[in-house]
């Protein structure tokens, strides 16, 4: 998990849901590229972040990409992000014993458009919160800083405002994640996506 | 016929049985100046992994009137080195007839932790207080001494944790507008308390209660603030 | 008298009947001998000033060293055998250093008057027989001055270890006469230039050559600058107001 680094950090506010990565891709303190974001998107109301081993990431958002849309040609609807986030927990646990080194964070609205947000860990244990879920290199700043940070029922807005502060200055307190930052708010009509400047070094 | 021993493989658990002089009892500490006071907080949980040992065992101590030091790491040390610090405090006072500042007990401190570079008190030390000019100051340590002079910093189990809020929160990072930090001795109470609530609620080694001191010009303040205690 | 005496002055560390240290008391003989030297303590610094003494024309007069720094805020004056002040002076910068160290502040001159002092004692074996570092006592007195928070001081110490604080005092052949020129004419609104022009005026006044920028020497520690050594040029212009 450190050779790469990242963070990503998922939020839940009222009606709407955030999800945020860091953009470094670096082998182990070297940094590579400024422009590698760690989070897909999976349906239109749904988006995995996946924090970890570079290529196991690429991989698995790929392995996970091709399965949501095969289940949407099957089943003829989108999944949900609940059914979703079990399809990558048991992605994750066939991989049982040589797993894929990522941690996903996931964030979306259900068909009622409910907030969901979750994170498992390399080998699919789902962690269901109804606050935030953190993961990478810099989960335990994000963990710090979001327990102070987040409120319930937070609007979009707000909600950007939260996330960002708290991504920003998680990361900035690690060697491994940081050099931009990109932010996206899912509302139930709109997917707003922002990129955050942020220091260099 | 002698039936003699079959020598068997030497077990290789020797290494398992190897002195190992230290312990991490946990713990987090913080403390950040302002303009005309300082406050140092640490929190009151010793533990040794999964297991509480105490839920009172002040991690803060008093040093003087000015100063204040706060310790995490291996709790054993961490007393002894207070011990230690309050020793040579007593001698210089003798010795100069006055009492130590605390810029130069930071140097001491710093020497005093180098001295044992090669079998260090395994903890992290902050100072903080007044400086002669009455301004509040902190000094953050590793465990052999390299010591910084710093506006707030937090160390222990919980650094990882707090840090970034009080970048956020006292250092003003990430911020577009040139906001100015007022920072007032009840902002700052306000500040410290939630911040050991929040590292409390996922760091297990901190909890129980945080004991908060004050330092002014006119003398020091405890004031203790319970956490939870799961 | 001097038949009492002999009986027991030859053990360094031996009272006589009377409660007396001969060789100490000699050692402090050995400085009234010495070359003349004062200090002034003024609010504004203090000022040490010595006498050289150029016994003949083809010595070298800058390589007579009477006066030295001890850290860049404490100087030093001697009187007596110059010898014995240098290990005096490398403990009391060893000293100075290592506090600047320990603590990262200047010491304190007090301190570093005791610190010197400390070291006067350690002649004869020590209490639990250990090997004395010194056969006898220092024959040297030190006119320490400095500034520190307490302001500028200026500190006398002697060959017996006692320390004692002045506002102006001489030490060495001509201090009788000295002391008395500097009581008559110290007082305490004295600025850092008046106690220049005083301590060369008393200097002349109990030499036995005419001052002159060669054979004496001045130094000033002040709260702003520290210790200085004036220049012969800074030293003729003050010889120029006496």
């Amino acid at each position: 998990m450190e050779y790469n680094g990242g963070a990503v950090v998922a939020m839940v506010g009222k009606d709407c849901v955030a999800i945020a990565s860091d953009k470094r891709f670096g082998l182990q303190l070297l940094t590579l590229a400024t422009d590698f974001e760690k989070i897909y998107k999976m349906t239109d109301k749904c988006y995995i972040g996946l924090a970890g081993l570079a290529t196991d990431v690429q991989t698995l958002s790929q392995e996970l990409k091709l399965k949501v849309d095969l289940y949407k040609l099957r089943e003829e609807r989108e999944i949900t992000p609940k059914k979703f986030a079990h399809l990558v927990s048991s992605t994750l646990y066939d991989h049982r014993w040589g797993p894929y080194f990522c941690e996903p964070c996931i964030a979306g609205l259900d068909s009622d458009n409910k907030p969901f947000i979750c994170s498992t860990d390399l080998i699919g244990c789902i962690n269901f919160a109804k606050d935030f879920v953190v993961c990478g290199t810099t989960a335990r700043e994000l963990y710090g800083i979001c327990e102070s940070f987040w409120e319930p029922d937070l609007g979009p807005e707000e909600l950007f405002e939260v996330i960002s502060q708290s991504l920003l200055n998680a990361f900035d307190r690690d060697s491994q994640s940081g050099w931009g930052a990109v932010v996206h708010i899912i509302t139930p009509d709109k997917i707003i996506t922002r990129h955050l400047k942020t220091r260099q070094d | 016929m002698i039936s003699e021993p079959i020598p068997t493989a030497q077990p290789a658990r020797q290494m398992a049985n190897r002195f190992d002089p230290y312990e991490d009892n946990g713990g987090t500490t913080m403390a950040l100046a302002g303009e005309d006071f300082c406050i140092v907080a640490a929190d009151t949980r010793q533990s040794d992994g999964y297991h509480i040992n105490c839920r009172y065992a002040p991690k803060a101590h008093q040093l003087s009137d000015k100063t204040v030091i706060g310790t995490s790491g291996f709790y054993a040390d961490g007393i002894c080195l207070v011990k230690r610090i309050k020793q040579r405090m007593e001698w210089y006072y003798h010795q100069h007839d006055k009492v130590m500042s605390t810029p130069a007990l930071a140097q001491l401190l710093s020497v005093m932790l180098y001295q044992k570079r090669f079998f260090p008190y395994y903890c992290f030390t902050i100072l903080g207080g007044l400086d002669e000019e009455g301004k509040g100051c902190v000094f953050d340590y590793d465990s052999v001494g390299n010591v910084e002079r710093v506006k707030y910093q937090a160390e222990g189990s919980g650094k990882e944790l707090l840090q970034p809020f009080l970048d956020s929160q006292i250092g003003l990072k990430n911020r577009a507008t040139d906001d100015v930090l007022d920072l007032t001795e009840e902002k700052a109470i306000k500040i410290v308390k939630d911040a050991f609530s929040s590292v409390t609620e996922r760091d297990i080694h901190t909890g129980d209660c945080v004991e908060i001191y004050i330092i002014r010009k006119d003398g020091i303040e405890c004031e203790k603030y319970p956490l939870k205690r799961d | 008298m001097f038949l009492t005496r002999s009986e027991y002055d030859r053990g360094v560390n031996t009272f006589s009947p009377e409660g007396r240290l001969f060789q100490v008391e000699y050692a402090i003989e050995a400085i009234k001998m010495g070359s003349t030297a004062i200090g002034i303590q003024t609010s504004e610094g203090v000022i040490l000033a010595v006498e050289k003494r150029i016994t003949s024309t083809l010595l070298e007069p800058s390589s007579i060293e009477k006066i030295l720094e001890i850290d860049s805020h404490i100087g030093c004056a001697m009187s007596g055998l110059n010898a014995d002040a240098r290990t005096m002076i490398d403990h009391a910068r060893v000293q100075a250093q290592n506090h600047t160290f320990v603590y990262d502040e200047p010491i304190k001159v007090e301190s570093i008057t005791q610190a010197v002092c400390d070291l006067a004692l350690r002649f004869g074996e020590g209490a639990q027989g250990e090997e004395s570092i010194m056969s006898r006592p220092f024959g040297v007195a030190l006119l320490i001055a400095g500034c520190d928070e307490n302001g500028p001081q200026l500190f006398h110490a002697d060959p017996s270890g006692t320390f004692t604080k002045y506002q102006a005092k001489a030490i060495g052949s001509g201090s009788e006469g000295a002391q008395t020129e500097l009581q008559e004419n110290y007082h305490k609104s004295l600025t850092l230039k008046e106690a220049e022009v005083l301590s060369l005026k008393v200097l002349k006044q109990v030499m036995e050559e005419k001052v002159n920028s060669v054979n004496v020497q001045l130094c000033s520690v002040t709260p702003e600058k520290g210790y200085r050594l004036y220049t012969e040029e800074e030293v003729n212009e003050i010889i120029s107001a006496i």
